[in-house]
């Protein structure tokens, strides 16, 4: 009887264990996605910026210059569901990088005190969204390991936890920046 | 970046003269030396034998090997000083004209402490051979440091008994970091997952005292570094996947288990090494050219820091 007793308070105590564990996991997810987010803002925050330096120099860049006003309009419009966020975002990435390379064609913009500050700031914020996802993959791995190792996958399993998906870096991304394919979209 | 050639070009032309005349120096000291070391063997050695009691022999040794540190001390004083004002510091110049050397100043305690590299806080500190300047647009400075904790006992007859434990003896390194970030990220050898793999990542994560355990993606790297920090994303910004990799192989290019931290605004390395770096040899000549090499391949090994973290791309916000 002492055996069963002693036998159900340990495995009543390891399922809150992993319980509590799984809990926090997930609060992680959720807490690293949402400075994922704020990056993004303060991404958002730097294009009207940066848009209205260059505009004014960059005379063949117009179309991807209307393509970025257009792209973040509709990210910051809150509508989009997370799959159309990312393709927003890849697309809003791949053209920012373009307006990057073609500015070498530009020296006075170059010169551009304020532009040079904006690119910097820029750079910065790339890479912390950078960083962010890479959190954000590393909180998702482990959140995942509880949820389908043994003996948390049991609680998992019973409390419907799901598997968080990674954010995966998308075959549009991972391209380079084609310079020439930016002038014959003029 | 001096080559081997520039080196050797510059020991010929520029540093040759001043070794010669600080070699008829050494030569100098180390007669004294010998002069004083047969005197204290005949004292020691008279002492015994007047007093006939072989049991004195034991104190007399002692006696006399504290009595030659004492005469080695002063008598190479004063040749170690003008060692490092002639050579060091014209080896220090060549390796970048941007930096200077002071032989007595080194970094002080609070930046030991603010590296947060160390959990212990010194008791005895000191250090000397301090180099600073500007590589490039980075500002850096080093020197050598021993830090040390005491630990007292008390014996079985209520004797106190003070011991000094080593906390860093090394080469202490600071520059100035590319990136602007707030919190605290320490990178340390790994030790426990090298031991015992997944357990000793387990154990890392209950280290309270180092912050939370950031879990990096380079499989490499996560085996020689285990990495602490207050956020995980700042950590993250600051050990982007290349700087992981230059990490990597500046700890290979080392050979020893160095310690990296990044807090307010600076890179702090720590390069553990049991022996001096910039002290002169007494007894062999100071003609050859195979310590010079030394100290100068010690040096560009620190200052080349710069360039193996790549500290003086400034893309980012941060531009000075």
């Amino acid at each position: 009887m002492m055996l069963v007793l002693a036998g159900t308070v340990i495995i009543a105590f390891v399922m809150i264990l992993a319980y509590n564990s799984l809990i926090s996991q997930k609060n992680e997810v959720q807490n690293v996605f949402a400075s994922v987010d704020a990056l993004l803002k303060k991404r958002y925050d730097l294009i009207p910026n940066l848009i209205s330096t260059v505009q004014n120099y960059m005379q063949y860049e117009k179309g991807t210059l209307k393509e970025i006003t257009e792209l973040r309009a509709r990210a910051v419009s809150g509508q989009l569901s997370n799959d159309e966020k990312v393709e927003v975002e890849n697309k809003l990435s791949k053209a920012l990088g373009g307006i990057m390379v073609a500015v070498e064609n530009y020296p006075d913009l170059k010169a551009n005190q304020n532009f040079l500050q904006l690119q910097a700031a820029l750079n910065e914020v790339e890479e912390q969204i950078s960083a962010a996802r890479r959190a954000y993959n590393a909180a998702v791995r482990d959140y995942n390991n509880s949820v389908q190792m043994f003996p948390s996958t049991i609680v998992a399993s019973i409390l419907n936890f799901k598997s968080a998906s990674f954010f995966a870096a998308k075959e549009m991304e991972r391209e380079n920046v084609n310079a020439g394919e930016l002038f014959k979209k003029q | 970046m001096k080559t081997f050639d520039d080196l050797k070009n510059f020991y010929e032309t520029l540093l040759y003269n001043d070794l010669k005349s600080l070699e008829a120096y050494r030569k100098n000291i180390v007669s004294r030396l010998i002069t004083a070391m047969v005197i204290i063997a005949v004292l020691a050695g008279s002492i015994c034998v007047l007093l006939r009691r072989m049991e004195f022999i034991f104190f007399a040794l002692a006696a006399g090997f504290a009595a030659y540190a004492a005469v080695y001390y002063f008598c190479t004083r004063e040749y170690r000083s003008k060692f490092k004002s002639s050579i060091i510091e014209k080896i220090v110049k060549f390796t970048d004209p941007g930096l200077s050397y002071e032989k007595d100043n080194y970094l002080h305690e609070p930046q030991f402490v603010t590296s947060s590299l160390f959990l212990k806080t010194p008791d005895r500190y000191h250090g000397d051979d301090y180099v600073f300047g500007m590589i490039g647009k980075t500002r850096i400075e080093f020197s050598e440091i021993h830090a040390e904790y005491k630990t007292e006992t008390r014996d079985s007859r209520g004797r106190r008994h003070t011991r000094w434990n080593t906390i860093f003896k090394g080469i202490f390194f600071r520059a100035d970091f590319n990136k602007n970030f707030q919190g605290r990220t320490v990178v340390l050898p790994d030790t426990a997952e090298r031991l015992f793999g997944n357990l000793g990542t387990s154990l890392q994560s209950w280290n309270i005292a180092r912050g939370q355990l950031i879990k990096l993606e380079d499989p490499d790297f996560e085996k020689i570094f285990v990495v602490y920090g207050d956020d995980q994303i700042e950590s993250r910004y600051i050990l982007s996947t290349s700087l992981m990799k230059r990490m990597r192989e500046f700890k290979e290019k080392t050979g020893k288990n160095i310690c990296v931290s990044f807090t307010g605004s600076s890179v702090f390395v720590a390069i553990p090494y049991l022996q001096d770096m910039f002290e002169p040899r007494v007894f062999k000549t100071l003609l050859d050219f195979a310590p010079i090499l030394n100290y100068f391949e010690n040096l560009e090994l620190v200052v080349g820091i710069v360039d193996d973290f790549n500290l003086n791309t400034r893309i980012w916000d941060k531009q000075v």
